[in-house]
């Protein structure tokens, strides 16, 4: 089946638990541990519990996995609601990230029952029970579910995400765009950039210090289709090389995830396109 | 996995160096190849689609051929020059795919560079062994 959108539901059961088991070859520090099972909710009847990845690396302590139970007559609809609950009202010292609530920023990405998506947007009522929350997985932990996004960022601003032009700016206006060239970018500019792309691909998982990832060759590929742009042949020249972008091996991972319903293996697979109409 | 900072023949990001993130994902910068190696990938995949379904197809036919018929067959020209195509395209088509597959999984470049060329020689050797062996069953 070809995945186009995160929208499709895949006709075959995918494994829960995501991306291997607690104890498959990882070192015994690194093993994820039973954690603590917080208290039920007093006098609760619709009670959810939520299995959360717990970590502080300072503490030298392994990862665990607590168990919480939330009272869902007292707490918002969506899993965000239910983090933030958590935070407030049972253990102060848990840590995410999250901002707008309302899926635009990015921030609360993490892997939900075993796919990337963020918290915001994610219904209580739709997810396992219990349920499992991780961190996004292939970057190191600073603290529970925060993940460190450095490299990823780096990626990014490896491949210049800015307009670069030859031709003055005009003297009097803006760099104009008819409707049409505007029309290229959509399925390019709605990227919040959460990287739950990049996180739940296995070639980045295998070659991510090289691979450039999902989301930031979506954002290379949304400068080369920008009509104002005049750096497509630098740009294409700095994307062709065997690992900054053919580590692509049409997974499709990164559209089966997308939270916000986009399509970055279709975007790569125009990038590879390009180059292959400069060649021929 | 903390892998962002693994070694290189150079040593140019040590582990625990302070050297930016930036640094460390410009890397060595682009190699300006790749895209010569996908399509060739796809052009001898492509090529192998009717080349194996008439192999398969043409064992079928001959399943109960003896020897003899079996080699009048294989000296007939077309198909003699079509098991040439056959093996080299099959051969170049998993060296290709043997390369991507190193270029994932073996991560000390050492030895991903002595795996590599394993894989390059291995796969030339058989082509020409395809090719010898069938040009030698067509000419006696």
């Amino acid at each position: 089946m070809l995945i186009r959108s995160s929208k499709q539901v895949s006709r075959w059961r995918r494994p829960r638990r995501f991306p291997v088991p607690p104890a498959s070859g990882t070192s015994p520090a690194s093993r994820i541990e039973q954690g603590k099972t917080w208290p039920e909710p007093q006098g609760a009847t619709r009670v959810r519990h939520l299995r959360i990845f717990r970590y502080d690396p300072e503490s030298g302590n392994n990862p665990r996995v607590d168990t919480f139970a939330i009272d869902r007559d007292k707490c918002g609809p969506m899993l965000l609601d239910a983090l933030i609950k958590i935070k407030n009202e049972i253990d102060p010292t848990f840590a995410f990230r999250r901002s707008c609530r309302e899926g635009i920023c990015g921030s609360c990405a993490m892997n939900i029952d075993g796919t990337n998506w963020l918290a915001c947007i994610r219904a209580l009522d739709e997810m396992n029970e219990p349920a499992t929350v991780y961190p996004l997985n292939n970057m190191d932990v600073v603290k529970d579910l925060v993940g460190d996004q450095a490299h990823l960022f780096a990626q990014l601003h490896s491949i210049k995400p800015w307009l670069r032009t030859r031709t003055p700016a005009p003297a009097n206006s803006e760099r104009l765009q008819s409707p049409e060239e505007r029309a290229k970018l959509d399925g390019d500019y709605e990227c919040i950039l959460c990287f739950c792309c990049t996180s739940g691909c296995p070639s980045h998982w295998w070659n991510g210090d090289r691979f450039l990832g999902p989301a930031v060759l979506l954002q290379a590929h949304r400068w080369l289709v920008d009509s104002r742009d005049e750096a497509t042949d630098e740009r294409l020249d700095e994307l062709e090389d065997p690992f900054k972008l053919y580590r692509c091996h049409t997974i499709l991972n990164c559209t089966r995830t997308c939270p916000k319903g986009l399509n970055p293996g279709k975007k790569i697979a125009e990038i590879k396109l390009m180059i292959q109409q400069r060649r021929s | 996995m903390s892998d962002w900072n693994r070694e290189d023949p150079l040593d140019r990001n040590p582990p625990g160096g302070r050297a930016s993130p930036l640094r460390r994902a410009i890397g060595l910068g682009s190699s300006g190849s790749g895209a010569h190696h996908w399509w060739l990938q796809r052009v001898t995949a492509v090529a192998l689609v009717p080349l194996s379904i008439w192999l398969v197809a043409s064992l079928i036919a001959h399943a109960r051929d003896g020897q003899q018929d079996l080699l009048a067959w294989l000296g007939r020209p077309a198909v003699a020059v079509t098991m040439a195509a056959l093996w080299v395209i099959l051969f170049w088509h998993m060296k290709l795919g043997l390369r991507v597959i190193v270029e994932d999984y073996v991560h000390a470049d050492r030895m991903k560079f002595a795996i590599l060329i394993v894989v390059d020689l291995v796969s030339l050797a058989l082509m020409a062994i395809g090719v010898f062996t069938n040009l030698y069953l067509a000419l006696h």
